[in-house]
């Protein structure tokens, strides 16, 4: 049983952590953490007023781009966007293979609901169990990138924010919208200009070692074509809506439920899209020592916007039989799996 | 160079306290990315940071590596744009 902060669910394996004597993580005991949010939060509140005021003005096909999963957080911040910011959004999905029916299930339904488009990419599947592999498998990222997420949901991820930049500049989009929430970005991170030739850079290194552990093809999917980069006035506003919200998961899934919206049942606790999850969270675990799931939910347990027991239910839900499906389906050993957490050691 | 250092020392504390790493192991003249601290989300930190720190407005065409490319080199950049 692992150590755990008493007032969150910090694990003693989580980089830098130090308790007291009351068992309190000095994440819990740094309260300007809270104070500095706060402060982030309402000086984004004014830039997204001020961004959407414009972007509405301007009278285009498409307000924004939403990055649609079809789990809790991106239903709601899609429904917010479409009737409290009345927006004229494009939503887009990736489909990683990994994607529960129930989910699009959800997608149609929701997308259907508020009148909004939808764009759904599926990599090839050898592709993208290539990706995965690699990802799962070798020491592609930093290890402060992975405290709060994990290497194959950073791929994804990097996958997705790429895909929909794309989508962006070529219809001309000024905003993409995402449905992070604080703990899973950076506090200075709600709202951002995606300038894709200053943030690329800090992804050479991760890219050309995804690069080798796979194939020059995946730039397809991680790197934007010159002649649209070339082509740019203006890059897109990245906009994370739902940290502007103060809402638990319960308020957030009673909301969605009006629409339609179902949780699916085979995905861990972490999760209410894919299935990918929980094969992440258990490599992370074995490579790290915990689950990158924990910053995310300690900071929503902070703000008493989760309680404590619940979030420490997420992180340790255990699915053997979807791990064993996925490690299958990858080919993935278990002897892989300790060789792979002894990559980050070295 | 008192406000070098101010600068200096109001970088380092936010990247310590944001990145959960000491300040002895920031090599002052060196890339944060290339030493592995920040990726791209950290260098989209550092600019709200700077910009709300020090009161200034990064425009997209100064966001490149000459000008973020160290902490010595955004003490520069603070400095140079504070100065205009």
């Amino acid at each position: 049983m692992k150590k755990r902060c008493s007032q969150c669910i910090l694990s003693e394996n989580f980089p830098g952590i130090t308790f007291d004597d009351q068992g309190v993580c000095s994440f819990c005991r740094d309260k300007s953490f809270l104070q500095t949010e706060e402060a982030a939060i309402s000086k984004a509140v004014l830039q997204v007023d001020e961004l959407f005021d414009k972007v509405k003005a301007s009278e285009r096909t498409y307000d924004a781009v939403m990055l649609y999963s079809g789990g809790k957080d991106s239903t709601y911040t899609l429904y917010q966007a479409v009737k409290k910011y009345g927006l004229k959004v494009l939503s887009f999905t990736l489909d990683n293979g990994y994607i529960p029916d129930q989910t699009f299930s959800n997608i149609t339904k929701i997308t259907d609901q508020l009148g909004v488009d939808n764009i759904i990419f599926r990599p090839s599947n050898n592709h993208m169990k290539s990706i995965v592999k690699a990802s799962a498998l070798y020491p592609i990222y930093n290890k402060r990138t992975l405290m709060r997420i994990s290497s194959v949901c950073n791929s994804c991820i990097s996958m997705v924010n790429l895909q929909s930049l794309r989508i962006a500049l070529e219809k001309n989009i000024p905003v993409i919208l995402a449905g992070f929430t604080l703990g899973q970005i950076p506090v200075n991170s709600i709202v951002y200009r995606n300038n894709y030739n200053f943030l690329e850079e800090s992804r050479l290194k991760s890219l050309q070692l995804l690069r080798d552990h796979t194939g020059q093809w995946i730039d397809n999917y991680f790197i934007l074509p010159e002649e649209l980069q070339r082509n740019v006035t203006e890059w897109p506003t990245m906009v994370n809506l739902l940290c502007l919200e103060k809402i638990s998961e319960d308020e957030i899934i009673r909301e969605i439920s009006k629409l339609g919206w179902t949780a699916p049942e085979d995905v861990d606790g972490c999760s209410s899209n894919c299935q990918l999850n929980t094969f992440n969270n258990y490599i992370h675990d074995q490579v790290f020592g915990y689950n990158p799931y924990e910053l995310e939910l300690s900071q929503i347990i902070r703000k008493g916007l989760l309680d404590r027991r619940t979030g420490i239910e997420k992180v340790e839900t255990v699915m053997p039989d979807v791990f064993k499906k996925i490690a299958d389906d990858l080919e993935i050993s278990d002897d892989e799996i300790i060789t792979a957490s002894r990559q980050y050691k070295k | 160079m008192e406000d070098d250092l101010m600068i200096q020392e109001r970088l380092v504390q936010f990247v310590c306290r944001n990145y959960i790493v000491d300040k002895e192991d920031i090599i002052l003249d060196q890339s944060l990315v290339d030493q592995g601290i920040i990726d791209s989300f950290g260098l989209v930190e550092i600019s709200g940071f700077i910009q709300s720190e020090f009161q200034i407005i990064v425009a997209e065409t100064e966001m490149n590596r000459a000008n973020f490319g160290s902490v010595l080199k955004l003490v520069d950049f603070v400095k140079r744009k504070k100065a205009s």
